[in-house]
């Protein structure tokens, strides 16, 4: 169907200028027109190769739709390819994100866009699928000719996305994925990551655990990639910064694992004063539900690398782990919107557009649109080797939630990190509470480990 | 004990798939949608009824009807058209099934995690052998096993019984002895819907009711039925119970290969009896 299309393009192409009159005077290939043609349009394609008048007229058409074209809609847009998992599970996710991707890119594109060009996303679905991503990603550049890559929310996929970009030498944004490999293990110039890593995060929460009197550690994680990353990250900087700290138990569940029981009564049997969950979404909320009757989480002290969200917390409701050490933007906290006296008005507007409340994916949405935007206006161009080049320098952006530093030698975006405890607000609402703000610069690896890291993987691939 | 809970949870859930197949010969790969909509409608009842205790068990009384009623629309809308088709159109069609009610779903409940909470009064546990024990389960061990006496009190009772029995056996005699096998069909049909539905509003205060909670639950229910037998009543108890049993204790005695065990013994039993643990060899 797809290669129809294809052939069926050449005789489609002058259509297509009457929806962005400015191609018509830039040498570009004709690219597939995303809106069917109009009957107009049809009866003109026909008559086109036969007469001269018929060309006239179009060529009048398009320079007074090119006059009377309003400011905003300046020149050709600079499209992105956005690949995400836009239906299944991970749509609690996405769908914030989306609002919040949209949300800025309509900020910029209102202001003027960037160096005088709207920027245009453009969507697709990935269904999870390392290899629905890549074909996607394929359909984009070849077919759709989209200047830049971005999306993801699994790590596979951005992983596979990643790979895909630099054998395609397009540069590719990964925005939702948290895998540290993105740009340390397996990074390369053609990826650059605008959100935060599980280094960043794992380790504020480490830093914080450390605080607590707490020596005997178990954990419980999902047995693939992101689990181990979190347990390996969280148990290394905690003894690092704590040498006492000893290991009593490890639970792998595997990934989507409906009954926890056999590793709930493991870990009341573990002796541990503390554990750490690497456990989310909808498995998470599973393993808190299983967990609560045995009275775990007043045995043994429970840190979670995501139940803070509201993903999580909103509908455990009443049966939310209180007391639990977590990550988590919580927007709503006093202190939050005291440190950072603009977020208030961010999340206003945020929810007369999304008609919800934040996430912190959708604050990931929001930031990212803004930080692919600087990195073009900073090298002044839309030119992949030109905007590498701007992001190799690095660059830092306020956001209504503190400073993202896009860090220059791996292309990796610092944020504001926040750890908060499970408390039940006024209304019988669990929320977080207590939040403490550390900056990822002053825990993220340093420049030297990155490389260092990428050395070791270059040599495991000889 | 949570192993054997969470296989009578799985029994209900098989049993339904495996009668649907015993009369229809149809492979219902849908039926795991159909315990995720009885999960949702659970969260949607408990939400809409007043907070008082007896609400919870109204939603459980009402949400696996809501189930049957929508096996009953897809039997007489789809289905009924393709009975005589390719098995592999019924699959197809089935399988077509899971990603509409996938998209239905995501339209109607949105894309947020959902949870149910435990009636009051069994959100805590009981201690059991000096054991603490959460009660819900203990709710499940209780209704399951019911339901189970039920089921065989109907096959075995009953002159409907009688007849689904009669069906598993010989469909074509059967309507050639005048029996309206078309009714017959849809009655089962929305029954073994219900009981996808009342597994999935069960099973909904234990775990978190979200997209995607279907493919599970239809992979281990379908391991279930080949390990019974399909169609075969008992032999679903039986292959829930070991399959639950298994998952639990697996994990405590081999962690690293318990993803394993459940289809080694699926496998095992394949190759043993072919025709699972009480099933009937093909005549």
């Amino acid at each position: 169907m797809r290669l129809d299309r294809d052939l069926a393009q050449p005789s489609l192409a002058l259509p297509g200028r009457r929806e962005w009159p400015s191609r018509a005077f830039v040498s570009t290939p004709p690219v597939e027109p995303r809106i069917e043609p109009t009957p107009g349009g049809q009866a003109m394609r026909r008559r086109l190769p036969y007469s001269s008048q018929g060309l006239a007229i179009l060529t009048i058409l398009v320079v007074v739709l090119w006059s009377a074209a309003p400011a905003a809609a300046q020149g050709k847009p600079i499209r992105i390819g956005e690949i995400n998992s836009y239906s299944g599970l991970a749509t609690v996710y996405t769908f914030p994100y989306k609002e919040g991707l949209l949300m800025a890119a309509k900020e910029i594109n209102d202001g003027g866009g960037v160096l005088g060009r709207p920027i245009e996303f453009i969507f697709r679905d990935d269904k999870l699928k390392p290899d629905e991503a890549v074909k996607a990603a394929r359909e984009l550049v070849g077919q759709e000719k989209v200047d830049f890559l971005a999306g993801c929310i699994s790590s596979g996929v951005g992983l596979a996305i990643s790979a895909y970009a630099k054998e395609a030498k397009t540069l590719y944004f990964a925005t939702h994925c948290q895998t540290s490999r993105l740009t340390w293990d397996d990074g390369h110039k053609y990826v650059a990551h605008t959100t935060n890593n599980v280094n960043q995060y794992i380790r504020a929460l480490a830093k914080k655990a450390a605080t607590l009197p707490y020596k005997k550690w178990a954990h419980i994680s999902p047995d693939y990639e992101y689990g181990h990353n979190v347990w390996d990250e969280f148990i290394a900087y905690l003894k690092q910064l704590k040498p006492d700290v000893q290991v009593m138990q490890e639970n792998w569940p595997k990934l989507g694992e409906t009954d926890h029981s056999p590793y709930i009564t493991a870990l009341l049997q573990s002796q541990a004063d503390a554990f750490i969950s690497a456990v989310w979404g909808a498995q998470e909320i599973a393993f808190v539900k299983q967990a609560r009757p045995f009275g775990l989480f007043e045995k043994v002290k429970y840190v979670s690398a995501s139940v803070g969200n509201p993903d999580e917390l909103d509908p455990l409701g009443k049966e939310a782990p209180v007391g639990a050490l977590t990550p988590g933007f919580a927007w709503y906290d006093e202190g939050m919107q005291k440190r950072h006296p603009k977020l208030a008005e961010w999340v206003k507007k945020y929810e007369t557009r999304a008609k919800k409340e934040p996430t912190l994916g959708a604050s990931w949405g929001y930031a990212s649109a803004y930080i692919i935007a600087e990195a073009i206006k900073r090298a002044k161009s839309a030119d992949t080797e030109k905007v590498i080049a701007a992001l190799g320098e690095g660059y830092e952006m306020e956001f209504p939630w503190g400073k993202v530093i896009m860090r220059g030698c791996d292309m990796q975006a610092i944020p504001p990190q926040w750890t908060g405890v499970v408390k039940m607000n006024a209304q019988g609402k669990p929320v977080l509470g207590d939040i403490e703000e550390i900056h990822g610069k002053d825990v993220i690896k340093s420049c030297d480990e990155v490389a260092k890291l990428r050395a070791m993987a270059a040599e495991k691939k000889k | 004990m949570s192993g054997l809970s969470v296989g009578m949870l799985l029994f209900l859930v098989s049993v339904g798939m495996s009668l649907i197949f015993g009369v229809t010969r149809i492979v219902n790969l849908a039926h795991g949608a159909f315990y995720m909509v009885g999960a949702y409608l659970m969260v949607t009842l408990v939400e809409l009824l007043p907070d008082r205790p007896w609400a919870f068990w109204v939603a459980l009384l009402l949400a696996p009807v809501g189930v049957a009623v929508l096996g009953g629309v897809v039997e007489v809308g789809l289905l009924r058209l393709i009975y005589r088709r390719d098995p592999l159109l019924q699959l197809i069609l089935t399988f077509g099934l899971i990603l509409v009610i996938g998209t239905l779903v995501l339209l109607v409940w949105g894309p947020d995690n959902k949870s149910v909470p435990r009636p009051d009064a069994l959100a805590g546990s009981v201690k059991i052998f000096g054991q603490p024990f959460p009660s819900y389960y203990l709710l499940v061990l209780v209704l399951a096993p019911l339901v189970a006496v039920a089921l065989w009190l109907l096959f075995y009772r009953t002159r409907w019984g009688m007849l689904v029995r009669a069906a598993t056996v010989d469909r074509e005699m059967l309507g050639a002895l005048g029996v309206n096998v078309a009714a017959l069909y849809t009655q089962v049909f929305v029954f073994g819907s219900w009981l996808a539905g009342f597994g999935g509003a069960l099973a909904a205060p234990t775990v978190a009711v979200a997209l995607g909670m279907d493919g599970d639950v239809l992979t281990t229910a379908f391991v279930v039925v080949v390990i019974g037998g399909l169609g075969s009543f008992a032999g679903s108890f039986i292959g829930a119970l070991l399959v639950g049993l298994l998952q639990s204790f697996g994990i405590l005695i081999f962690p690293a290969v318990s993803i394993v065990l459940l289809f080694a013994l699926m496998a095992v039993v394949l190759i043993v009896r072919p025709w699972g643990l009480l099933g009937r060899p093909d005549a």
